[in-house]
């Protein structure tokens, strides 16, 4: 479980970036957070595993063992032990591109082994045995040795969420893992993050309202800095307008009119 | 550009080059007359040159075998310098790349290394046998300190263009520095690594030649000493050696190089 409690942050010059977000993720629920460029969401993603500080508010996640930790609060020690079960998958490309497929879903657990055993002797042969498996499980099986550099954009991005899986997270976080992928795959990786939400708690930020009505069982929408929804995954139409603004209407109003017989 | 503007063929599209030609030309003469440079002096120089090299030829065969084992220390110095500058560059590197060490270490790092560029290697070895006497020594730690100075730079700045999103979502997943270090920065910066070090060995043997001519030993000695002796045939052999030991590891090298970025370019 993961609790936000009043997540604030605002720049030098006082202008708010976040203002009071609260929220609550379960096991067993797949949140989406929508919001326009520069509403705060990715902000938000990173307060939630430690890598920005906010000026006021807790962030508490539950560890492994059910003890809750407020991320904020913690040393640095104690939060490289807290991350060590918090799964992440980034926007984009993370993976180190030079290592293979299966290298980098080990580093999913560089955490939770030493350092000193992570430099001399790497990981059992057992261990090597479930990364793989993290990794067919995401159809990956037959990419295990190639570098990642070497592989598409779709295909990066499952072996993220194979390191995640390899990870065995008590949360798992998402920024935009749909954001530079072609719809098909989009839609491959939606499929495989959802039924992660059984064992633990997923908080995905995403920029495509009809996925996460598709795929999400819960939406949070933040519009600067603040909450303006929290619900339903089905949105609105006003909701959307809310969301994106005027213009998004407009738009879509025109296109309407002038591009329907195309689309259509 | 009306430089480009064939229509308007006229003088005066040369006139802003003028003033700018005969200022060189004033400069130019200036600095001749000042150093004593003329072109009499340079016929005969030239024509000096080539029949020294007349009284050079043929080489001295019998000199060849007791080159070699020169020449094998020549390369053995510049070996050693290059392996023992090039791990010791990836420390000063790692610190004096911002997204790994803290501000004032990186500073003062790369205070170092760019102080380190700008001294001569032949300085630097001036100064060390001072300390440690003449020997093949000081010449490795001569070429040593080169190393760092540039790999050193040349690597942070790799460092510092790794994608940044790489290394959070490393820390992101609970590893500390040493992990990030050893199982993201250095996979993805290996071939950039290797590269440079390939480049420095070349410039190291051609630098361990002069370093030796200033008392370090190996094959640079032997054509310093030839010359001193006024042996002009063995100093032909030991030129000889000197340019096929040059040739060869540029052409090794660049084989190497080339090698690396035929994988390098998947990335």
């Amino acid at each position: 479980m993961i609790e936000v409690k009043n997540l604030t942050k605002s720049l030098p010059n006082g202008r708010k970036l976040l203002d009071g977000i609260s929220f609550k993720v379960k096991k067993g629920e797949f949140v989406g957070i929508l919001g326009a460029s520069g509403a705060g969401k990715t902000l938000t993603l990173r307060c939630l595993n430690g890598l920005l500080k906010p000026d006021k508010g807790e962030v508490i996640i539950q560890d492994e063992y059910g003890k809750g930790h407020d991320i904020c609060k913690i040393s640095k020690r104690e939060l490289r032990r807290v991350r060590q079960r918090i799964g992440v998958i980034f926007q984009g490309y993370h993976l180190v591109r030079r290592l293979s497929a299966l290298e980098n879903v080990m580093i999913g657990r560089l955490g939770q082994i030493g350092t000193l055993r992570s430099i001399l002797y790497g990981f059992t042969d057992e261990e090597a045995a479930e990364a793989l498996l993290a990794l067919e499980k995401v159809k990956m099986g037959q990419y295990a040795e190639i570098k990642t550099g070497n592989l598409s954009g779709g295909e990066m991005q499952r072996v993220a969420i194979a390191r995640a899986i390899f990870q065995l997270p008590t949360l798992l976080i998402a920024d935009e893992p749909i954001s530079n992928l072609d719809p098909s795959n989009a839609k491959v990786i939606m499929k495989m993050i959802k039924p992660l939400s059984t064992t633990m708690p997923v908080v995905g930020v995403f920029h495509q309202p009809e996925m996460t009505a598709k795929y999400c069982s819960r939406v949070i929408a933040i519009k600067e800095g603040k909450m303006v929804y929290d619900g339903d995954p089905k949105l609105s139409n006003n909701m959307l307008v809310d969301i994106y603004g005027e213009e998004l209407g407009q738009i879509e109003q025109q296109e309407q009119g002038i591009l329907a017989p195309i689309i259509n | 550009m009306i430089i480009m503007h064939l229509g308007k063929y006229n003088l005066k599209r040369y006139r802003k080059w003028i003033l700018p030609l005969v200022a060189l030309a004033v400069v130019t003469e200036g600095a001749a007359i000042v150093c004593g440079a003329t072109f009499e002096k340079l016929w005969d120089g030239l024509f000096k040159g080539v029949s020294f090299l007349g009284y050079m030829f043929p080489p001295d065969w019998s000199a060849f075998p007791e080159m070699l084992q020169p020449a094998f220390q020549s390369i053995i110095i510049a070996f050693l310098g290059t392996v023992f500058g090039t791990l010791l560059s990836v420390i000063f590197a790692l610190l004096a790349a911002a997204n790994i060490s803290n501000t004032w270490v990186r500073n003062i790092t790369r205070f170092f290394i760019g102080f380190e560029r700008s001294i001569p290697e032949i300085v630097i070895l001036l100064l060390l046998i001072a300390a440690f006497g003449l020997g093949t020594m000081p010449a490795i730690i001569a070429l040593t300190l080169g190393c760092i100075g540039m790999i050193g730079k040349l690597l942070a700045d790799t460092i510092e263009e790794l994608d940044p999103i790489m290394m959070e979502s490393m820390a992101s997943v609970g590893a500390n520095k040493t992990q990030i270090i050893v199982f993201g920065v250095l996979p993805q910066i290996m071939p950039n690594l290797i590269s440079y070090a390939l480049f420095r060995f070349e410039i190291n043997i051609r630098l361990s030649v002069l370093l030796g001519a200033v008392g370090a030993g190996g094959v640079g000695y032997e054509l310093d000493y030839s010359f001193y002796m006024l042996e002009y045939h063995r100093a032909f052999t030991a030129l000889l050696v000197i340019i096929i030991m040059i040739f060869g590891t540029e052409r090794l090298s660049y084989i190497l190089r080339g090698q690396i970025k035929m994988k390098g370019a998947l990335k």
